[in-house]
Parts: C-alpha cells; sequence; structure tokens
C-alpha cells in the first residue's frame, strides 16, 4: 500500500513542474479588480464585444491572449454560469 | 440647482459682454428682453426636469416590480439532460457472448437552487433515467443509493437534497453544515467526460451514488493562507435496514432491530490544491464503514446479516487546463482493508470471504485519465481513461450513472472517447469501452471474489469481458 501511495504521488511532482508561473484568470481579474459573479455570461460576453466596455473595465490594458484568459474565466464563473456542486462550499 | 446654473451664466454672460454692452450702449429696453428670454428658458427647464422626475418615478417602479418578481421564484431550475445510445458485447466465464445493441436511454436531472437567506442556501436534483420504450424497475435499481442513478422507470426520485447552514463567514475559521441527501454522485474526475464542473464532492472511484447524511466543512484557507483548502467530517446512512415483519404502523419507525443494524459511515476528507496549479484538486480521505449489511433488500432479519466493517482510503489529484493547454489530468487512488465477522449470507458467504472463512481481506484500484481540447476554442476533445481494482477491492459506486460501473472492475477497464462541444450547453461524444475481468462479483461486498473459471457453477453468468461502443449527448443548461 506504501509503495502504491508513493508511486501515486509521484505523479504529482509531473504538472507541477509544467505549471509554474503560469498567469490565471483569476489573478487577472484579482488585477483589474473585476468580479465575476457580478454579471450573468451574456452580459461578460457583450463587454468583451464593446471596445468602450474595454476601455471602462481596463481590460483593453491586457494582451489579447490574456484577454482571452480572462474572458473564458469570466464567462466560466459568470452568476449564471455552470458551477461546481461541492457540499459546504 | 439648475436656477443656480441659469443664474451664473447670466452674470458670467453679463461679464463676457460688458465691454461690448458699453461700447454698444444697450438701451434698457434690450437688457429686459434678455431677463425675459432667460426667464422662458427657466420655465422651459423646469419643466423638464418634472418631466424628467415623474420618469424616474416610474422606472423607479418598474425596477421594483421586476425585483418583487425576483424575489418571489425562490426557486431556481437548471437543466441536466442526457441521452445515450449503448452497444454491448457480453463475453461470459463459460464462452457464451451476448450482443445487446441499440440500447437507447435518458437521464433527466431537474436541479433547484434556493438562496433562502445569506447564510443558507438549498439544494435538489430530481432525476429520471430509463431506458427507451422499458419502464422496467430492476431489483437493485431500488437501492437506495441508486435510486434515480441507474435506469429504471419514468418516475422522478430525488437524487440530491440538502442544505447548506455556514456559519462564521466572515471570521477566521468559516464552516459549513451540510444536511440531507448529499452531492455525492458523478463526483471528480467525472466532469471531464460530461464536459461540466465539478459535480460532487467526494473522489468517483471512491464514492459514486446518492447518500442521506450530514457534513461538516471547515474552510481552512484562511487559517492557513492557502487557498480552497477544506477539512470534512462526514456521517451518512450507508444502508438503512427495514425488517418487513416489522412494516405496519409506528413499527417502521423503528424497523432496525437488535438483530441488524444499519450500515452507517463516518469519514474525514481533506481538498486542497497542489501549489502553482490554480485548477487542480488534491483530495485525500479516510472512511469506515460499519455493519455492512448483506443486502439492503432482503427484508428478512433470519437471511440477511451484518457482515462487519470495512477502511477506505483514498487519493486523487487532478488538474483542469494544464498551463492553458487545453489539457486535463486525473489519478485516483483506493485502498480498503475488511472487518469480517463470522457472518454469511445465504450461500454466498461473508464480507469478500467464502462461507465459514472470516479473514480480512484488502484491496486497492487505481483511475487514471487525461483530456485534451483541439481545433478553435478547443471544440474538439479526446480522452483516455484507464482504471485497475485488485481482486479484493470494492466500494460504495454502485449508484454510478456509468451502467458499467467500470470503476469497480476487478481487472482492467480502458476508455477512449472524442467529444464535440456544440456550444456552452451541448456536447456529443462518440466512445468506446472495454473491460477485462479477472475476478468474479465486481462491484459486490458479499463473498469471495474468485478466478473466472469455464468450469465454474456460476460460469455462464460470470462477466469475463464487456465492450461497448456508445453515443452520448449531454445538455447542461
Amino acid at each position: 500500500m506504501i509503495m502504491n501511495f508513493f508511486k501515486f504521488f509521484l505523479l504529482l511532482a509531473v504538472p507541477l513542474l509544467l505549471e509554474a508561473n503560469t498567469l490565471s484568470g483569476e489573478a487577472l481579474a484579482k488585477r483589474l479588480h473585476l468580479s465575476a459573479g457580478t454579471k450573468a455570461v451574456i452580459q461578460w460576453e457583450r463587454v468583451f464585444k464593446s471596445e468602450r466596455k474595454k476601455r471602462k473595465y481596463k481590460i483593453e490594458t491586457l494582451s489579447p491572449s490574456e484577454q482571452d484568459i480572462l474572458k473564458e474565466y469570466l464567462i466560466s464563473h459568470a452568476i449564471d454560469s455552470d458551477k461546481p456542486t461541492v457540499a459546504g462550499e | 440647482m439648475g436656477n443656480k446654473i441659469i443664474l451664473s451664466s447670466l452674470m458670467l454672460f453679463s461679464l463676457l459682454h460688458a465691454q461690448e454692452v458699453t461700447a454698444d450702449k444697450p438701451t434698457i429696453e434690450d437688457l429686459i428682453k434678455e431677463i425675459q428670454k432667460l426667464k422662458e428658458s427657466i420655465k422651459e427647464l423646469k419643466a423638464a426636469q418634472k418631466e424628467n422626475s415623474s420618469y424616474i418615478e416610474e422606472v423607479d417602479e418598474h425596477v421594483e416590480k421586476t425585483e418583487t418578481r425576483l424575489l418571489q421564484d425562490k426557486l431556481k431550475f437548471g437543466l441536466d439532460f442526457k441521452t445515450n445510445l449503448d452497444n454491448f458485447s457480453k463475453k461470459y466465464a463459460s464462452g457464451r457472448v451476448v450482443k445487446n445493441n441499440n440500447i437507447w436511454s435518458n437521464k433527466l436531472m431537474l436541479n433547484a437552487k434556493a438562496d433562502i437567506t445569506g447564510s443558507m442556501k438549498f439544494y435538489a436534483r430530481l432525476s429520471m433515467y430509463k431506458y427507451w420504450g422499458s419502464s422496467y424497475v430492476h431489483p437493485y435499481s431500488s437501492y437506495d443509493n441508486m435510486q434515480g442513478r441507474v435506469p429504471a422507470d419514468s418516475s422522478i426520485y430525488v437524487e440530491r437534497a440538502y442544505l447548506d447552514w455556514f456559519f462564521n463567514k466572515d471570521g477566521i475559521l468559516p464552516f459549513a453544515v451540510t444536511i440531507g441527501r448529499q452531492p455525492s454522485g458523478d463526483g471528480p474526475s467525472f466532469q471531464f467526460k460530461d464536459n461540466t464542473m465539478r459535480k460532487a464532492t467526494y473522489s468517483a472511484l471512491l464514492y459514486d451514488g446518492a447518500a442521506d447524511g450530514i457534513v461538516t466543512t471547515f474552510n481552512l484557507s484562511k487559517v492557513l493562507k492557502y487557498k480552497k483548502t477544506y477539512l470534512r467530517f462526514g456521517y451518512a446512512k450507508g444502508f438503512g435496514y427495514a425488517e418487513t415483519a416489522n412494516d405496519v404502523g409506528n413499527a417502521y419507525i423503528g424497523a432496525s432491530n437488535n438483530d441488524l443494524k444499519d450500515t452507517n459511515v463516518y469519514g474525514i476528507f481533506l481538498d486542497t490544491r497542489v501549489p502553482y496549479l490554480h485548477n487542480s484538486l488534491v483530495q485525500v480521505s479516510y472512511s469506515k464503514m460499519k455493519d455492512i449489511i448483506a443486502n439492503p433488500l432482503d427484508g428478512s432479519a433470519m437471511t440477511n446479516k451484518n457482515l462487519g466493517d470495512m477502511d477506505i482510503y483514498g487519493a486523487m489529484v487532478e488538474i483542469t487546463n494544464l498551463k492553458n493547454m487545453n489539457l486535463d489530468l486525473f489519478a485516483h487512488y483506493g485502498y480498503i482493508k475488511t472487518d469480517p465477522n463470522s457472518n454469511t449470507y445465504l450461500r454466498y458467504g461473508g464480507l469478500l470471504n467464502s462461507p465459514g472463512s472470516s479473514a480480512s481481506k484488502s484491496g486497492d484500484a487505481i483511475w487514471l485519465g487525461a483530456r485534451y481540447g483541439f481545433g478553435e476554442k478547443a471544440k474538439y476533445k479526446v480522452g483516455l481513461e484507464y482504471n485497475h481494482g485488485s481482486k479484493n477491492w470494492v466500494s460504495l459506486t454502485q449508484g454510478s450513472f456509468d451502467v458499467y460501473n467500470k470503476l469497480a472492475t476487478r481487472g482492467d477497464a480502458y476508455e477512449a472517447y472524442v467529444m464535440y462541444v456544440a456550444n456552452r450547453y451541448v456536447n456529443i461524444r462518440l466512445g468506446y469501452i472495454k473491460i477485462d475481468y479477472d475476478y468474479t462479483r465486481s462491484g459486490w461486498f458479499v463473498g469471495e471474489p474468485l478466478p473466472l473459471n469455464i468450469l465454474s457453477p456460476s460460469a455462464d453468468y460470470d462477466l469475463k469481458s464487456l465492450e461497448s461502443a456508445y453515443l452520448k449527448m449531454n445538455v447542461n443548461f
């Protein structure tokens, strides 16, 4: 059993090395003071389609790839998005 | 406010034009005319202001009406709908092959949620799961943890109904108590295959099915200054026993008797994430099943027995969208150890034992998987899964939505699929699964798992292998 646990936790090391220093959508949202739960999916989509709104929320200060990551995060955490279902969280 | 602006404008106007006035020497009449004009402007502005005020009042009334309507909607509903086409090919230990092609089924899940107060939330899931053109209820479908989870008739079952009650939300150690029919089916890492978010609390290798209980969750994120870290203590009634002979009047309330105890499950679970992996989940757990009932559907205390206890250990890790590469990975490990008594159920035997034996047994299992998204916005996904269970592997996955209950396999199971994500809410999956069984009675607590043998009396119904090519559509809205 101990050996199996040991092998199992060795698996953890691989993604750990790969993932370090990657900026997440959550961190980008925090940096711009945006809270995903304040808007519905369709409203966040509207924000990213409008240059005026992107300026308003300072999203335009991010690179295109960062904008994509942020958009994915905000939409997937929007107030009406599919949410994790877990006891007591 | 409006008057002040106009008077200021008038003064400014007078100053700016003072020289001109002096130069052109306007008459008193000219000035009176100007004042008259300004008075008219003020009157117009006042009228406009009055109109605006009544408009704001009207809008305010509409907003309040909308708010009232929203507040009346105490329950918010969501929809999960699955359509499955399976083509089974089963091979038994005797060599007999049975094919069941063109098997269609639907599962409907109505998810309800209510924000009762800022610190109290209620969730429910009402489910129907049936094969097309059939309302046959297999006896196993009546098991409490399988209701609404495995195909039966078109009845709606309550798969989940629980209250989350949060305490000390702003304190250093917030905690929540979850009471009722728990979110314990379709857990991690089934969400990758369904292309949804995490759908339950516990590793699906160890627990998959409905369960009634009470769970206390301590949010350690603030204390440890480490996000998404939770410690849970759970209690659930694994199998409640009701003796048929006592099934009258008030006796039903106390149906359990001294001969047979309910199966109780106690567990401790730690959830956290791997450093630097924002979208990861690590779960380590220990549970104890006390007084495992041989057959929850056998209402006779003469035949039904408690077979003993079992310890269940688990560890898992999953990573979603690793380094934004559209790559998801997961690995689960489970280990069990039994503490049987000397009871035997009918001719089947004791807890993972042959009749007459009460030896302690242990078993383990591993479940590995990966999913990769490609194409524009990762609309296409390909996934691979593998699991292996040892001779004595058994856990609480009898209520798995997956009709093969592949995670209970005492042997090897392989699955590969491709998925097309039609939009945010709908995906279609084409897949193939192959299960090679090494021992009998996968998923059963009762009786000793035996190597598959062509000469065994049960060889004609002991599965040696199972294959299915399937097509599934998931709607999650």
